[in-house]
C-alpha cells in the first residue's frame, strides 16, 4: 500500500497529526495571553495540513495539496481579524485579559 | 525515513514550546521552528510548493503579523493576563480530555480502514523535485487549482476580501479626515498631544 | 333481541293513579302543610286511602291472566334499547301495594292523633305520603332500575322520618346510620343491575328471568349475592341490622309503618320477585336461608334483653323478617310471603298498641316503669294481647298459620337445620313477647319508683324529650282517633292466617298459583301437621318459661327487685348486641378514619405534595446547574467544545459510524 509512496506507515503520521491538535487544543484552554491562544489555534491548523499532505501523498491525489492551500489562506485571513480584536479590545480597555471579556455570562 | 522521526520530535517540541513560554514572543520563536519544521515534513512528502508556500505565508506574513502586534501593544508593561485567573484549575481537565480523544482518535483510526485502502490515483505520477508535471509540482498544483478547484479558489479570494474589510474596521486608523492642510496640520497636533498625554499616564 | 314483557300489556290508569296519588299529597303538603294545619292529617290519610280503594278496584287486573302472562303492565316509556320502564301489577305486588296502601292508610289516622301538638305536624305527613309513593314505586316496577329507584327513594323516606325530630341528636345520628347501612345495600343492588345488564343488555323483570338459565353459575351466584346484600341492609339481617334498632328514634307510627310492616320487607320483595333467578343457584339459596335463620334467631335472643319498648319491637321485627327471608331463601317463597302478610298486621298491631301507652304515660318508653297496665289502658292491652298472640304463633291467630308454612318450607326444601332453628326461635319469642306483656301490664305500676332501685342507670335516656307542647307531663286517655285504626287491625290479626288454611287448596296458594309455580318436592320425614304440634309446644313451653319468670303472683309482688335483679346481672354481651356494632365501628368508622388520617399526614404532604414541591425545586436546580455553565469566560466555552468533541470522537471510535 503505503510502504512505497510514504516513508513511514500513515498511522504515524495521523498520530503525529493527532498528538499536534490536542496540544494546541490544550494551548487555547490553558493560556491566558490572547495571542498565545491564537498561536495555538494556528498549530491546530497546521496539524490539520499535515494530515491532509499525508494522505494526498497516500492516495496520489493532489487534492490535498489543494485543502492544504486554502487552509493557510483561511489561516492567515482568521489570524488576522483574531490581532485586530486584540487591538480593538486593547484600544478601549488598556489591558487585554481574556477572562475579562465575558459579556456572554449569565 | 529518520527525517520523519527528527521532524515528528522537533515539532512536537516546537508546540511544546510555543503552548508553554512565558512571553509571548518566545511562542512566535516557537511557532516559527514548527512552521519550518512543517515545511520540510511536507517536503519529504513530495509537496514542494507547499512547502514553499507555508515558509511563504505563515512564517513569513502570519508571524510577523503577531510580532507587529506584539510590539504594539508592548509599550510599556506587557498588558496580558493582569487581571485574575478565571479557571485557576483548567490545566489537569483540559489535559485529560485531550489525552481521552487523543486516545479514543487513534483507537478509532486503528479500528478502521483508513490506512489500508488507497485512493484514486488521479495526480500525475511522482517524480523527482523540480521536474515540470510531476506530483507537488507548481504545474500540477497550479492545473488543479484553475481548472478542477476554481470555485474554492474565487471564495477563498472574497474571505480575504472580508478579512481585510473586517481588520479595517475593527483595528483602522482613527484619524479624522482632512480636506485641507490647514486641517491636517490641527489633526497631527492632537496626535501628538494624545501620544504626550498618553505616555504621561 | 326479544323483549319478555310479564303482565299483560294495556293501560291501566287506576294503576297511574293509585301510583302518582301519595306523590302529588306529598308535594301538596310539603308546599302548603303550615297552612293546611289540622287538615294535613287528613288530606294525608285520605290520599292513601284513595290509593288503597284503587288498588281493590285493580284486583281484577292485577290477577288476570292471559296467554302465559300474569298480571298488569303498565309501559311507562323507553330509554335506548333494553332500558323499558313501565309498572307491573301482579299477584305478588297487588299483595304488597294493598299491604301498603291499607295498613299506611290505618296508620296515618293513628298519627293525626299521636302527632297532635306537634310543631311540625303537616311535614310529617309529608314525608309519610313521600313513603308510601316511594314503597309503592319499589313493588310496582317492572324493571331493576325502577325498583332500585324506590329502593333508593324509601330510603331517602326513611332518614327524614327517623330524624324527623331533629333537634335529638340522637335521632340524627339514628337517621345517619340508617341511611349508610342501607346506602351499602345499595351499591350491592347496582352490582347486581351492572352484571344483568352486562349480561342480558336489558333492565326489566322479564328479560332477565328469561334469559335465567343462560348465566354461568358464578355470575348468577354474584348476582344473587349481590341482590342479597341489597335485601340483608334493607331488611336488617346480620350483619348489616344495627340500624334497626336505633331506628326506633322515629316517632312510633313511622316504626309501625316503614320498620316493621313495609320498608323492611322490600328485601323479602325482592328475593320473592327475583324467585326465577334464585330457583336456578342453590349455593345463593342456601346463604340466604342460612343467614335468614341466623338472623332470626339472634334476634330473637337479643330481644329478650332489651328494656325498651319499642326495641323489643324491633328485636322481634328483626327475627320475624329473618323468618321470612329464610322462607323464600330456601325458596318456599308462598311460606316467606304468608309470613309477611301476617307480621305486617300483628306488627302494626303491636307498634301502634305500643304507641297508644307510650302517649298515655308521656314518652315513658322503658317497660321496667310501666306495669299494671291492664287496669289503666285495657284497650292498650286487649291490642297487645291480639298482637302478640299472633306473633307467638298460637292458633287460630294469623301468625301460626304462616310460621307454620316458613318451617315447614324449610325441611320441605331440605334444610333439617333451618327447620331446627325456625322452631328453637318460635320458643325464644314465645318467651321475649310473654315478657314484654307481663312485665308491662301486670303487677303494680312502677312509674313512681325510683329508678335506680329498678336498675335504670341512665333514666333521662328513656323515651323522648317533651315533643308535644300541649301535653306537658301528665299522661291521659289516648284520642279517639288512634283507637279506631287498631281496633280495625285486630281482625286481620286474629283472622288472616285463615287464607292460608288448607295446604295447596288455600285461597292464598290459588292466589299465587300463576305467580310461584311450586316445584313436586318429596315429602319429608315429618310431616306439616307434626310441625305444627311441635312448634306449638315450644311456644308454650316460652311462654310458661316467661310466666314463671314475671307472671305468677309471687313474681308480680316481687317485680322491683326482680327486675333489678335483671339489669344489673345482664351479661355485657347481650347488653352490647354481641359486639356487633363495636364491630362495624371498629373495622368501618375507625379503619376509615386511620386510613384518612395516614393519607393525610404521610402520603399527602410527602407523596403528593412533595412531588408537586419536589418537580418545582428540580426545575430550579436544573436551571442553576445549566446556568452554572453560561460564565461569560472563553476559555471555558473552548473547553467545552473540546469535551463535545471528545466525546463525538469517543462515540464514533466505540460504536462507529460506517465501518
Amino acid at each position: 500500500m503505503t510502504s512505497s509512496l510514504l516513508p513511514v506507515a500513515l498511522g504515524n503520521y495521523i498520530a503525529l497529526s493527532a498528538v499536534l491538535f490536542f496540544m494546541g487544543v490544550v494551548g487555547v484552554i490553558v493560556r491566558r495571553n490572547p495571542l498565545v491562544m491564537l498561536m495555538s489555534i494556528e498549530l491546530m491548523f497546521n496539524a490539520a495540513n499535515l494530515l491532509f499532505m499525508a494522505f494526498a501523498r497516500a492516495w496520489m491525489n493532489n487534492a490535498g495539496h489543494i485543502f492544504a492551500f486554502l487552509v493557510i489562506t483561511v489561516a492567515a485571513a482568521e489570524a488576522a481579524i483574531g490581532l485586530a480584536i486584540v487591538v480593538a479590545v486593547f484600544r478601549t480597555a488598556k489591558h487585554v485579559d481574556v477572562d475579562d471579556v465575558a459579556m456572554l455570562k449569565g | 525515513m529518520i527525517a520523519f522521526w527528527v521532524l515528528g520530535v522537533i515539532l512536537i517540541a516546537s508546540a511544546m514550546w510555543t503552548i508553554t513560554a512565558k512571553k509571548p514572543v518566545y511562542s512566535v520563536v516557537g511557532l516559527l521552528a514548527h512552521f519550518v519544521a512543517l515545511a520540510a515534513m511536507y517536503l519529504t512528502l513530495s509537496g514542494e510548493f507547499l512547502a514553499v508556500m507555508q515558509i511563504i505565508v505563515y512564517s513569513g506574513a502570519i508571524l510577523v503579523l503577531f510580532l507587529f502586534v506584539i510590539a504594539l501593544l508592548s509599550s510599556g508593561v506587557a498588558p496580558f493576563a493582569t487581571g485574575i485567573n478565571r479557571l485557576p484549575k483548567i490545566a489537569a481537565p483540559a489535559i485529560v480530555v485531550a489525552l481521552a480523544g487523543l486516545g479514543f482518535a487513534i483507537y478509532a483510526v486503528g479500528r478502521s480502514s483508513v490506512t489500508a485502502t488507497s485512493g484514486a490515483l488521479t495526480a500525475a505520477a511522482a517524480g523527482p523535485v523540480g521536474t515540470a508535471g510531476v506530483f507537488g509540482s507548481v504545474d500540477d498544483f497550479g492545473k488543479a487549482l484553475f481548472t478542477t478547484y476554481l470555485l474554492p479558489f474565487e471564495i477563498t479570494a472574497l474571505i480575504l476580501m472580508v478579512a481585510v474589510i473586517g481588520v479595517v474596521t475593527l483595528a483602522g486608523d482613527s484619524t479624522p479626515y482632512a480636506a485641507t492642510e490647514k486641517q491636517a496640520r490641527a489633526v497631527r497636533k492632537n496626535m501628538r498631544e494624545a501620544i504626550v498625554r498618553g505616555g504621561e499616564r | 333481541m326479544i323483549r319478555h314483557i310479564m303482565g299483560v300489556d294495556g293501560s291501566y290508569p287506576y294503576l297511574l293513579a293509585l301510583w302518582l296519588l301519595p306523590l302529588l299529597g306529598a308535594l301538596v303538603l310539603w308546599a302548603f302543610g303550615p297552612q293546611m294545619r289540622r287538615v294535613a292529617g287528613w288530606f294525608g290519610s285520605g290520599i292513601v286511602g284513595a290509593s288503597f280503594v284503587l288498588t281493590a278496584l285493580s284486583w281484577g287486573a292485577g290477577t288476570q291472566s292471559s296467554g302465559g302472562a300474569v298480571g298488569a303492565h303498565q309501559a311507562l316509556g323507553s330509554w335506548f334499547a333494553g332500558f323499558h320502564f313501565g309498572l307491573l301489577l301482579d299477584p305478588l305486588s297487588l299483595l304488597w301495594a294493598l299491604i301498603i296502601t291499607g295498613v299506611g292508610c290505618l296508620i296515618h289516622v293513628y298519627s293525626i292523633g299521636y302527632m297532635d301538638g306537634d310543631g311540625a305536624f303537616a311535614r310529617f305527613f309529608a314525608y309519610m305520603n313521600f313513603f308510601v309513593f316511594a314503597m309503592l314505586t319499589l313493588v310496582l316496577s317492572d324493571n331493576f332500575i325502577g325498583l332500585l329507584v324506590g329502593w333508593g327513594l324509601v330510603g331517602l323516606a326513611s332518614y327524614f322520618l327517623i330524624g324527623f325530630w331533629f333537634f335529638k341528636p340522637a335521632a340524627v345520628a339514628a337517621a345517619r346510620k340508617a341511611f349508610v347501612i342501607n346506602v351499602v345495600g345499595d351499591v350491592g343492588i347496582m352490582l347486581a343491575i351492572f352484571l344483568i345488564v352486562a349480561n342480558v343488555h336489558s333492565i326489566g323483570f322479564g328479560d332477565a328471568f328469561a334469559a335465567a338459565g343462560s348465566f354461568s353459575s358464578t355470575t348468577l351466584f354474584a348476582i344473587c349475592l349481590c341482590l342479597f346484600i341489597g335485601a340483608a341492609a334493607k331488611s336488617a339481617q346480620i350483619p348489616l341490622h344495627t340500624w334497626l334498632p336505633d331506628a326506633m328514634e322515629g316517632p312510633t307510627p313511622v316504626s309501625a309503618l316503614i320498620h316493621a310492616a313495609t320498608m323492611v320487607t322490600a328485601g323479602v320483595y325482592l328475593i320473592a320477585r327475583c324467585a326465577p333467578l334464585w330457583s336456578h343457584n342453590s349455593d345463593a339459596q342456601l346463604l340466604v336461608g342460612t343467614v335468614g335463620g341466623v338472623t332470626a334467631i339472634v334476634g330473637a335472643v337479643l330481644g329478650c334483653a332489651q328494656w325498651d319498648i319499642k326495641r323489643i319491637l324491633a328485636y322481634s321485627t328483626m327475627s320475624q323478617i329473618g323468618y321470612m327471608i329464610m322462607g323464600v331463601g330456601v325458596g318456599a317463597y308462598e311460606g316467606g310471603v304468608a309470613h309477611f302478610f301476617t307480621h305486617a298486621f300483628f306488627k302494626a298491631q303491636l307498634f301502634l298498641g305500643a304507641g297508644l301507652i307510650i302517649h298515655a304515660l308521656a314518652n315513658e318508653q322503658d317497660v321496667r316503669r310501666m306495669g299494671g297496665l291492664v287496669k289503666k289502658l285495657p284497650f292498650a292491652f286487649v291490642a297487645m294481647l291480639t298482637g302478640v298472640l299472633a306473633i307467638c304463633g298460637i292458633p287460630p291467630f294469623s301468625g301460626f298459620f304462616s310460621k307454620d308454612q316458613v318451617i315447614y318450607g324449610t325441611l320441605q326444601h331440605g334444610h333439617p337445620w333451618l327447620y331446627a332453628v325456625g322452631i328453637v326461635t318460635a320458643g325464644i319469642t314465645a318467651y321475649y313477647m310473654c315478657r314484654l306483656l307481663f312485665v308491662t301490664f301486670l303487677g303494680e305500676y312502677r312509674g313512681n319508683v325510683d329508678p335506680s332501685d329498678l336498675g335504670i342507670r341512665h333514666p333521662e335516656l328513656a323515651g323522648t324529650p317533651d315533643v308535644h307542647d300541649a301535653h306537658a307531663s301528665h299522661g291521659h286517655a289516648p284520642a279517639w282517633i288512634m283507637n279506631v285504626p287498631v281496633a280495625i287491625l285486630i281482625v286481620p290479626t286474629v283472622f288472616a292466617g285463615w287464607l292460608m288454611f288448607g295446604g295447596d287448596n288455600s285461597p292464598w296458594a290459588h292466589f299465587f298459583a300463576a305467580e310461584f309455580v311450586p316445584s313436586s318436592l318429596p315429602a319429608p320425614a315429618i310431616s306439616e301437621g307434626v310441625t305444627g304440634i311441635v312448634a306449638l309446644l315450644v311456644v308454650l313451653l316460652g311462654a310458661a318459661i316467661a310466666y314463671v319468670r314475671y307472671g305468677t303472683v309471687a313474681a308480680r309482688a316481687g317485680a322491683v327487685a326482680r327486675l333489678r335483679d335483671e339489669s344489673v346481672r345482664m351479661p355485657a354481651l347481650l347488653r352490647n348486641a354481641f359486639y356487633f356494632d363495636a364491630a362495624l365501628d371498629l373495622i368501618f368508622v375507625r379503619g376509615s378514619e386511620a386510613l384518612g388520617t395516614f393519607f393525610s399526614r404521610y402520603v399527602d404532604p410527602h407523596a403528593i405534595d412533595g412531588a408537586v414541591r419536589e418537580t418545582a425545586i428540580s426545575a430550579g436546580w436544573l436551571g442553576a446547574l445549566t446556568r452554572s455553565f453560561q460564565t461569560g469566560l472563553v476559555r471555558a466555552y473552548a473547553f467545552i467544545i473540546v469535551v463535545g468533541a471528545a466525546c463525538f470522537i469517543a462515540y464514533y471510535a466505540l460504536v462507529g459510524g460506517t465501518h
